[in-house]
C-alpha cells in the first residue's frame, strides 16, 4: 500500500489549516481551519493505522472526532457571546488587553 | 485505484485480526484509579445536587466541592502508604500509578481545594453566581489527575483536553464583560490551535511507532539514526506544549487572559493548568523522547532561556499586578523548562527538580492570588500603585504578601530558593557547556525578578495609600484558610521540610527500569 | 514509472476526461442552441415575485443550542458503534461500562432541560 498520498494530502490539509488560522479574522473561520488541521491529523492516524496494521489509530481518530466536537461547541459558544456583546466577531477587533 | 484497494483489503485484516481474538477483560486495579472515581463520582453528585436543587442549593455547592476534593486525596495517601505495590500499571502499560503521579495527584487535588477556596466569596458576591463553575473546576482537576499517569497519547491528549475546554469556558465567564469575553476568546482559540499542532506531533510519532504508547515510542525513536520525520514530530508535540505552558515565544494569550479573567480562575490557569502542561511534557519528554535527546535537549535549552529572559524583561514594566504576575509566571515557567535541557543524562534528577518547583510554585503563586484577591476586595483595584499603605491598615496580608514575594523572588528562608537551587544543582551537576550556560541565565534572570518584586514590597510597606482609606480588610473564613494553607507550605518547604520534601521528590522521577 | 506514480497518473487521466467532457457538451450545445437574449430571460424569477431586500440577510439563531446540543450528542455515538458491533463478546462487563457512558450523557441533558436550556424561547 501507499501511505505518501495520504500524508500528502494531510500535510497539504494541514498547511491550509495553519494558513486559514494565521490569516483569517472571522472567528468562525479560524476554527473551521483547525479543524482542517484536525481532519489532517485524522487522516493521518488512520493512514499510519492502515499501513501499520494496528487498530490504535483508528481508536485515536475517534477520540480526535469527539473531542473536537466539544472544542467547536465550547469555541462556537465563545464567539457567540462576543457577538452578542459586540455585534462582531472579528478577532483582530479583540484589543481591549494588549501587552 | 489500487492504492484503494489495498486499503481496503488491510483494513479488513486489522478488523478480522480482532474479530478472530477473543475479548478478554481489561483488568483493573480499583484501588489505583480511586482518586480519578472518587472525583469523577463526586462532579457527577455536584452535578446532580444542582440539578435538583437549583437556587436553593448554591450556597452549599462550593463546600460540596471541596469536600469531594478532600474526598478524593484520601486514595492518594493509602496509595501512597502501599509503597511496596508501586508501580501499578493498568492497561497494558497506558496507564501508571507511580510515586511521581501520586506526588501530583496530591498536589493537584490541593490546588483545586484551595482555588474553591479562593473562588467562593468571589462567585457569590459576583455577579454571574453560576455552580456550574465549580463542576467545570472538577472536570477540569479530574484531567489533570488522568495526566499524571497517561503513558499513552491518547490518554494524554484526552486529559490535556479534559484540563483545558472547561478553563476555556471559565476564562469568559463574566459574559457580559468585554474583558472576560476576549480573555476566553483569545485563550480558546490559542489553545485549540496548539492542540491541533500537538496532534499533528503526536499522528507522526504514532507513524513511527505503530503504537500510541510512550514506551514504544521511546523504543522506536531509538533505533537507528535520527531521521527529519523524528525531529519534525518532536518540534510539533513541544511547540504545542509550549502554547499550554505558555513559553515564549507561544506565550501571547498569558497576560490577556490572565487580566481578563475571574481572578481566582485566574490564579487556577497559572497554577493548576500550567502545571497539567508540564506534567504532559515531562511524560512524554522523559518517557517518549530520551532516544532523541540529541534533538530535543538544545530545543529545550532556547525555549527556557527565551521564557525566562523575555518573561522577566516584560513583567518589569507591569504596572497591574496581574498582568506581572502573569508574566513572573512565564519566567517561572522558564526556570521550570531548564531542567529539559539537560534530561538526557539524568532524567530522574531533572523530573524531580521541575516536581520540586511545581510544589513550590503552587504554594507561593496561589498564596499571591489570594492576597490580590483580598485587597481588591477592598480597593477594587489590580493596579500595583493601590497597594499603596497596606501595611498601616492590613499588616498580617502584608507579611504574608512579603512571604510569597521573597519566595518567588528565591529569597531564603522561605520555599522558592530551594526550588531554584534544585534547579541550578540539575543544570550545573554534569558541568557540560549547556547546563553551566543556562544556569548563567537563570542566575541573572533571578537578580533582574527580584526588583520588580520588591517595588511592590516597597509600595506596601513604605508608600502612603492612595485615597488615604485606612478601614481594614475584613477577610472572609475561607480566604482565610486558603491564606492560611499556602503560607504554611511555603514556609515550611524552605526551612524545616526541606529533608522530606526532597525525599517525597526524589521517589518522584520518571526515570524507568 | 512507479507504481506510486501510477496511481497519480490515473487521478490527473481522471480530471482531464471529466474537465475534456463537461467542454465538449457545453461547447457543442452553445453550438446548436439559438441565441436570443433578452432583458427579462436573465430575472431571477423570470415569471415569480421580484426579490425584496438584500440576499445576505441573517437568519435567526435562536435554534443554535438545539444545534449545539445535538452536535455533542450525536458525536458521543462514535463511541457506542464500535461497541455495538462486538456486543456479544464484550458481554456484561460492556454494557455496565456502556451504562455508566450514558448514564453521564444523560446527566447532560438532564442538566440542559432543568436549566431551561430546552425552551423555545
Amino acid at each position: 500500500m501507499f501511505l505518501n498520498q495520504f500524508l500528502f494530502l494531510a500535510a497539504i490539509l494541514f498547511c491550509i489549516g495553519v494558513y486559514g488560522v494565521l490569516t483569517r479574522k472571522n472567528g468562525v473561520l479560524v476554527l473551521m481551519s483547525i479543524e482542517l488541521i484536525l481532519n489532517a491529523v485524522n487522516i493521518n492516524l488512520v493512514a499510519f493505522g492502515s499501513f501499520n496494521q494496528d487498530i490504535a489509530g483508528q481508536v485515536f481518530a475517534l477520540f480526535i472526532i469527539a473531542v473536537a466536537a466539544a472544542e467547536v461547541g465550547v469555541g462556537l459558544a465563545i464567539v457567540l457571546l462576543i457577538y452578542r456583546n459586540r455585534r462582531s466577531i472579528d478577532v483582530s477587533e479583540a484589543d481591549l488587553l494588549q501587552g | 485505484m489500487i492504492g484503494a484497494n489495498l486499503l481496503g483489503s488491510s483494513f479488513g485484516g486489522v478488523l478480522a485480526q480482532i474479530e478472530q481474538t477473543p475479548f478478554v477483560r481489561p483488568h483493573i486495579d480499583w484501588h489505583a484509579v480511586a482518586p480519578e472515581l472518587v472525583l469523577l463520582a463526586g462532579g457527577a453528585l455536584v452535578t446532580v445536587v444542582d440539578v435538583i436543587g437549583l437556587e436553593k442549593v448554591r450556597r452549599i455547592i462550593p463546600s460540596l466541592t471541596s469536600l469531594v476534593f478532600l474526598a478524593a486525596f484520601v486514595p492518594v495517601l493509602t496509595l501512597w502508604n502501599q509503597q511496596g505495590d508501586l508501580p501499578r500499571v493498568m492497561w497494558d502499560g497506558a496507564y501508571v500509578v507511580d510515586n511521581y503521579s501520586l506526588v501530583l495527584k496530591g498536589l493537584f487535588l490541593l490546588s483545586g481545594y484551595v482555588i474553591v477556596l479562593l473562588s467562593t466569596n468571589y462567585m457569590l458576591e459576583g455577579d454571574y453566581y453560576d455552580s456550574e463553575y465549580y463542576q467545570l473546576i472538577s472536570a477540569s482537576v479530574l484531567g489533570m489527575l488522568v495526566m499524571t499517569s497517561a503513558r499513552d497519547l491518547v490518554s494524554i491528549f484526552v486529559a490535556i483536553e479534559l484540563v483545558s475546554i472547561p478553563a476555556y469556558l471559565m476564562a469568559a465567564w463574566r459574559k457580559r464583560d468585554l474583558k472576560s469575553n476576549e480573555a476566553g476568546l483569545k485563550y480558546m482559540l490559542m489553545g485549540v490551535f496548539a492542540s491541533a499542532l500537538l496532534l499533528y506531533g503526536m499522528s507522526l510519532l504514532y507513524g513511527m511507532a505503530a503504537s500510541t504508547k510512550l514506551t514504544d515510542i521511546a523504543a522506536a525513536l531509538s533505533i537507528g539514526e535520527s531521521k527529519p520525520i523524528f525531529t519534525l514530530a518532536i518540534v510539533f508535540t513541544v511547540v504545542g506544549f509550549g502554547f499550554k505552558v505558555s513559553a515564549v515565544p507561544f506565550h501571547t494569550w498569558a497576560p490577556d487572559t490572565y487580566e481578563g479573567a475571574p481572578t481566582p480562575l485566574t490564579a487556577f490557569l497559572a497554577v493548576a493548568s500550567k502545571a497539567a502542561g508540564f506534567v504532559a511534557l515531562l511524560n512524554v519528554v522523559i518517557i517518549g523522547f530520551p532516544g532523541q535527546a540529541d534533538v530535543v535537549e538544545p530545543l529545550m535549552w532556547v525555549l527556557a532561556a527565551a521564557t525566562m529572559t523575555v518573561g522577566n524583561l516584560i513583567a518589569i514594566r507591569q504596572t497591574n499586578i496581574v498582568r506581572m504576575l502573569a508574566y513572573s509566571g512565564v519566567a517561572q515557567a522558564g526556570y521550570m523548562l531548564a531542567p529539559l535541557a539537560v534530561f538526557g543524562d539524568r532524567p530522574g534528577q531533572a523530573t524531580s527538580a521541575v516536581v520540586t518547583y511545581l510544589v513550590i510554585y503552587a504554594a507561593m503563586n496561589l498564596g499571591a492570588f489570594a492576597v490580590v484577591i483580598i485587597a481588591a476586595r477592598k480597593t477594587g483595584s489590580g493596579e500595583i500603585s493601590s497597594y499603596g499603605g497596606l501595611f498601616n491598615y492590613a499588616p498580617g496580608l502584608t507579611v504574608a504578601m512579603t512571604l510569597f514575594l521573597f519566595s518567588l523572588a528565591g529569597i531564603p528562608p522561605v520555599g522558592g530558593w530551594y526550588a531554584k537551587f534544585e534547579i541550578f544543582r540539575v543544570l550545573t551537576d554534569g558541568g557540560s557547556g549547556a547546563g553551566v550556560s543556562l544556569a548563567i541565565i537563570a542566575a541573572v534572570n533571578s537578580v533582574f525578578a527580584a526588583f520588580y518584586y520588591l517595588a511592590i514590597l516597597k509600595q506596601m510597606w513604605f508608600m502612603p495609600a492612595p485615597d488615604g482609606d485606612h478601614s481594614r480588610i475584613s477577610i472572609p473564613p475561607s480566604l482565610q484558610a486558603a491564606l492560611g494553607v499556602t503560607v504554611f507550605v511555603t514556609i515550611v518547604t524552605g526551612s524545616v521540610l526541606i529533608g522530606p520534601l526532597s525525599d517525597i521528590t526524589k521517589l518522584a522521577d520518571l526515570a524507568l527500569p | 514509472m512507479s507504481d506510486f506514480l501510477r496511481d497519480y497518473l490515473i487521478v490527473g487521466l481522471f480530471g482531464v476526461v471529466a474537465f475534456g467532457l463537461v467542454a465538449t457538451f457545453i461547447g457543442l450545445a452553445s453550438f446548436i442552441r439559438p441565441d436570443r437574449p433578452t432583458a427579462e430571460k436573465l430575472e431571477n424569477y423570470e415569471s415569480g415575485v421580484d426579490p425584496v431586500g438584500s440576499g445576505w440577510s441573517q437568519s435567526q439563531i435562536r435554534y443554535y443550542i438545539f444545534a449545539l446540543l445535538f452536535v455533542m450528542f450525536d458525536v458521543e455515538a462514535v463511541f457506542i458503534f464500535p461497541w455495538a458491533t462486538r456486543l456479544e463478546a464484550y458481554g456484561m462487563f460492556g454494557l455496565i461500562e456502556m451504562m455508566i457512558f450514558i448514564f453521564i450523557l444523560a446527566l447532560g441533558l438532564a442538566y440542559a432541560w432543568r436549566k431551561g436550556v430546552l425552551r423555545w424561547v
